[in-house]
């Protein structure tokens, strides 16, 4: 990744940002939009850096451009209602990038939360500001949704941000620690694994032909090179078999998360549950009508 | 097209976080600003994720679960606050409130 492309690319897309800022010249609309789309296009064909994770690539192009446009959508719409509904497509297509990432829980969370609940707050609250035209003239925006404050310094100030962040990642990305192999992973899950009796005991009923009981009273996966291996008790002979522990034990995404949470992070956990009750009652003495009270009542 | 990469996912997070960077500072409407709050947060969220599927550990997923918790409380207070400003001189512009005294 030559450090011009990324310069030049920067530079670019801080003109068509600009453009699309200021409320004026509309002509320059579509030259900003091609010129955005053109500067976004080169960084992401000259990034060809060594694949560390492969994937169906096709769809992050899409969700990332969907992502990326819909995020400027939002910062240039005049009306805020329109821009609260072009920050849920962000949220929506950052989604699908958390599913690309194997994230699945936090790819529906993410919509639950944020889509559902936190954006249907902001377009309450949007609709309750809401001041009417008055009589005699049509629908006119306020003035401080048409004009922006500052667009050409906020601009050149974010996008030399945009050019430090992208020069740090592309510099520091090969230098990081090699991720580990599929092997490597599926063993660190197996351990997991063994913090789960009663998950490995209830796949190894279903897929395990005869399955009597574990060996042990504490069954466990026993790793040889990069295969696991339990020892069971068949139906209708004694003796102690070895066999290939089922797959199907494996933990998924939203378990693995649930156990780092509570197994991991319980302090953090507890934490954030203060968090959202102190914000809880913030909000109910914000929204309280002032009520005055006498110092002299009784 | 070339195969994905960690820094595919860090650019476009990196790019969506300017892009709500330059919101929060040019918009003038308060609810808009902390719509581009959010906006970053997401950037964040998106970096926290690559980083940790490319690591094979959860722990990035666990981060976006705080992050999506300070922001639902962020969320609930910046918007307790608006509704509270707005009853007092009904605008949203920000500039309204740039002397913070009593009005």
């Amino acid at each position: 990744m030559p450090a011009n492309v990324l310069y030049i690319s920067c530079v670019l897309g801080a003109i068509a940002i600009y453009l699309l800022l200021r409320p004026r010249p509309a002509a320059l609309k579509p030259v900003a939009v091609i010129l955005g789309l053109g500067a976004l296009g080169w960084v992401f064909r000259s990034s060809s850096l060594a694949a560390a994770v492969d994937r169906p690539n096709l769809f992050f192009y899409i969700f990332s451009l969907i992502a990326i446009a819909s995020a400027v959508r939002m910062i240039t719409h005049r009306k805020p209602v329109y821009a609260a509904l072009y920050f849920v497509m962000v949220v929506l297509s950052s989604a699908a990038l958390f599913l690309l990432l194997e994230a699945e829980f936090m790819a529906f969370a993410m919509i639950i939360v944020y889509a559902g609940a936190i954006l249907i707050t902001y377009l309450f609250v949007l609709m309750l500001a809401h001041q009417a035209p008055q009589p005699g003239e049509d629908e006119s925006q306020p003035d401080y949704d048409v004009i922006p404050r500052e667009p050409a310094a906020a601009v050149a100030v974010g996008f030399i941000m945009l050019a430090l962040l992208t020069d740090t990642i592309f510099q520091g990305v090969p230098q990081m620690r090699p991720p580990p192999s599929p092997q490597q992973l599926q063993a660190e899950s197996w351990q997991i694994v063994n913090l789960l009796p009663d998950r490995i005991e209830r796949s190894a009923r279903r897929e395990i032909d005869g399955f009597e009981s574990f060996a042990n009273s504490d069954p466990s996966v026993r790793m040889v090179g990069d295969t696991a291996y339990i020892d069971v008790i068949m139906t209708g002979s004694p003796q102690v078999v070895t066999v290939e522990a089922p797959l199907s034990a494996l933990p998924e995404n939203v378990e693995r998360v649930g156990l780092a949470l509570v197994a991991e992070f319980p302090v953090s956990l507890e934490l954030a549950g203060v968090i959202l009750l102190m914000a809880m009652y913030g909000a109910v003495i914000f929204a309280r009508r002032q009520s005055e009270i006498s110092e002299t009542a009784s | 097209m070339t195969t994905l990469s960690l820094s595919h996912f860090l650019l476009t997070s990196a790019i969506i976080f300017v892009i709500g960077l330059i919101g929060f500072v040019t918009r003038r409407n308060m609810i808009v600003m902390f719509l581009c709050t959010e906006l970053m947060f997401q950037a964040a969220a998106i970096a926290m994720i690559a980083f940790g599927h490319y690591h094979g550990d959860v722990s990035g997923q666990v981060f976006v679960i705080f992050i999506l918790t300070v922001a639902a409380a962020e969320a609930a207070l910046a918007l307790g606050l608006v509704v509270l400003l707005f009853r007092r001189r009904a605008t949203l512009s920000a500039e309204a409130w740039s002397e913070l005294g009593e009005a």
